[in-house]
């Protein structure tokens, strides 16, 4: 049974991967874009999944992190010639890394309401700066047409297709690292604070460092995220990737999809795109589609679509076990 | 008095009625928030909507002093109404259910009021009885900015009397503490809640009612003065009326001052202020120590 499962899984994988190396031929720009800012902010909401889903932390501020990715790239870009695509994300990776370094020492210290808001404090000092300081960030326009260095090689330069083939290896390869993070014995403890910090104090492990840890390691994902926004769109913004919205979208995503599960994030923004493009051609009142959808999820599915889709799944289990019981019986 | 001098205390004047306009609103955030544990992001939405209440009741009736009376009335009942239907189901679910279901709510509340009152902004003439300016130690001043100043104080004076001298504060305040005990001991805790949060939603549709003829109504006014509320709760300490009085006040100084001296920043220095407290006191200035 085992063997067979294991195979079975290859297979999908497989199938998986053959699927979405011909998803741009097959499905045309439109739908490849549309994957791409999948990936993106499924890395986005996974990140912050680490925080609220497993150390149960929640932070009304992550927009920084995604904002501080994609500034520290396009600074880069802009600055440094030649630069590399890797090290360029890199860049942004280290700038956001860097933030949360600085902003650790406080954090750590607050748990609850006081650290959503100190993180929301944190993201509109860093909005508004990002408006002030407009010899290095531009201001409102802020940064665009910097230079895109060849994505695979140096003469696959601003193609669509390309863009996706990267977008794809770097969600494969965040998302294995998260659901690696959360496997591991360290991941555990996490979960461990999340539930009873004080007994995971008591047990002798250190509660404030670990949470530092998850913090910087939820800012670097969610850099990278930002960092390949700012890349895909070729510009970023105050207002694209730092406002007060783009930190309580993937609050909303991952809410839709299902808090605490590794795959609920995903399955959120992938509803929140189908959402969205409901919205784009059939209606006007966004407020309203989104408002009902919010309300719908939290009164019928409360732990999201993942949760939904685990219930459905152990009932059908249930009832496949239990004739199974009834088939021996007679 | 010298020119300077009655600029910088019409500035502060100013600055107080905004506070106590964000006092309003956070008196009945903090609340809901403080006793009941609820994450109430439909609170501005609740706040916008009885400002355009009122507007409807003045363009019916054309008395100022109705649309003051009822629109907080009508407010309330809806608020109550989602809270029976929807939040009572959240509650079991925690913060982050509460948090989702009151954006979903906010934002079908903002939906509602583009569909019936389209976007543009409706101007709302105050009444004719407050429409003067009243002169203060040589410094003229709108009547209905201090009208706002004393209705936030006589709430301040209610709220308090009415949480700690009377029967129904006490019960109040012991179901906050612990609601299985209160419930075991005969009373209904459901109706108790359900009270608080019409209260509070009372207060914000009031808010509402008295910010709408100083800045007309239009569908953006809850984002203006919603986060500034929350944070004023959060600053001041989960439950604590006081604190978010003192805090409403320094706020509103903050802003108005701040537009003045520091304008680039101004819009930080609600937040920076916050973080501070937040880094000394996590739980609010006046916050206590769970």
């Amino acid at each position: 049974m085992n063997m067979i499962n294991k195979k079975a899984n290859i297979v999908l994988w497989l199938m998986l991967i053959v699927f979405l190396a011909f998803f741009p031929k097959l499905f045309g720009i439109y739908y490849t874009n549309m994957v791409v800012t999948f990936a993106i902010f499924s890395v986005f909401a996974t990140s912050l999944n680490m925080l609220m889903g497993y150390t149960g932390l929640l932070s009304f501020g992550h927009a920084m992190f995604f904002g501080f990715g994609g500034y520290g790239t396009a600074l880069a870009l802009k600055h440094i010639e030649g630069l590399g695509i890797f090290p360029a994300i890199g860049f942004g990776m280290l700038a956001a890394v860097v933030l949360a370094l600085v902003l650790t020492p406080i954090m750590v210290r607050v748990t609850g309401t006081a650290f959503a808001m100190l993180n929301m404090a944190f993201a509109q000092l860093m909005y508004v700066l990002a408006l002030k300081l407009y010899t290095i960030t531009g201001g409102e326009d802020g940064i665009a047409n910097f230079p895109i260095p060849g994505i695979f090689t140096e003469s696959l330069r601003n193609s669509s297709d390309h863009f996706y083939y990267l977008a794809m290896i770097i969600l494969g390869l965040c998302m294995w690292l998260m659901w690696f993070f959360t496997k591991t014995p360290f991941g555990q403890i996490q979960v461990g604070i999340r539930d009873n910090a004080k007994r995971v104090d008591y047990l002798g492990y250190k509660v404030p460092q670990s949470k530092a840890v998850v913090y910087i390691l939820s800012a670097a994902f969610a850099g990278i995220a930002g960092s390949f926004y700012g890349l895909f769109h070729n510009m970023v913004s105050a207002d694209g990737s730092l406002g007060m919205g783009m930190s309580f979208m993937p609050i909303i995503m991952i809410m839709i999809g299902g808090i605490g599960s590794f795959l609920g994030p995903m399955t959120g923004v992938a509803i929140f795109q189908l959402i969205d493009e409901f919205i784009l051609r059939y209606t006007e009142s966004s407020e309203l589609v989104m408002g009902a959808t919010l309300i719908l999820v939290v009164v019928f599915m409360p732990m999201g679509f993942m949760g939904l889709f685990s219930m459905l799944k152990s009932k059908w289990k249930a009832r496949f076990t239990g004739n199974a019981k009834m088939e021996k019986a007679s | 008095m010298d020119p300077t001098t009655v600029m910088y205390v019409s500035q502060g004047l100013q600055g107080l009625a905004y506070g106590m306009i964000l006092f309003l609103i956070a008196s009945g955030l903090n609340i809901i928030f403080g006793m009941m544990g609820i994450l109430n992001m439909a609170h501005a939405a609740f706040f916008m909507l009885g400002a355009y209440i009122c507007y409807q009741i003045v363009a019916m009736t054309g008395s100022f002093w109705l649309g003051f009376l009822f629109a907080p009335i009508v407010t309330a009942a809806l608020g109550v109404l989602m809270q029976q239907l929807f939040l009572r189901k959240a509650h079991v679910l925690g913060h982050f259910g509460e948090l989702i279901l009151t954006m979903g709510i906010a934002s079908v509340i903002v939906a509602a009021i583009k569909k019936f009152w389209g976007t543009q902004n409706l101007p709302l003439s105050m009444p004719d009885s407050l429409n003067g300016m009243v002169s203060i130690v040589g410094i003229s001043y709108p009547a209905y900015r201090l009208f706002v100043i004393g209705l936030a104080l006589v709430v301040l004076v209610l709220m308090m009397l009415l949480l700690y001298r009377t029967r129904l504060g006490k019960i109040v305040r012991a179901a906050v503490s612990d609601r299985e005990m209160v419930n075991a001991l005969g009373i209904n805790i459901n109706l108790v809640f359900m009270l608080v949060f019409g209260g509070g939603i009372w207060l914000a549709g009031l808010a509402g009612v008295a910010i709408a003829p100083i800045l007309t109504v239009f569908p953006g006014l809850a984002d203006q003065v919603g986060m500034d509320a929350f944070i004023v709760v959060v600053t001041g300490g989960f439950g604590s009326l006081v604190g978010a009085f003192i805090v409403s006040i320094i706020f509103g100084l903050l802003s108005s001052y701040g537009v003045q001296f520091l304008s680039n920043f101004a819009p930080v220095l609600m937040v920076c202020f916050m973080a501070i407290v937040l880094v000394i006191r996590p739980n609010g200035l006046f916050g206590v120590k769970e």
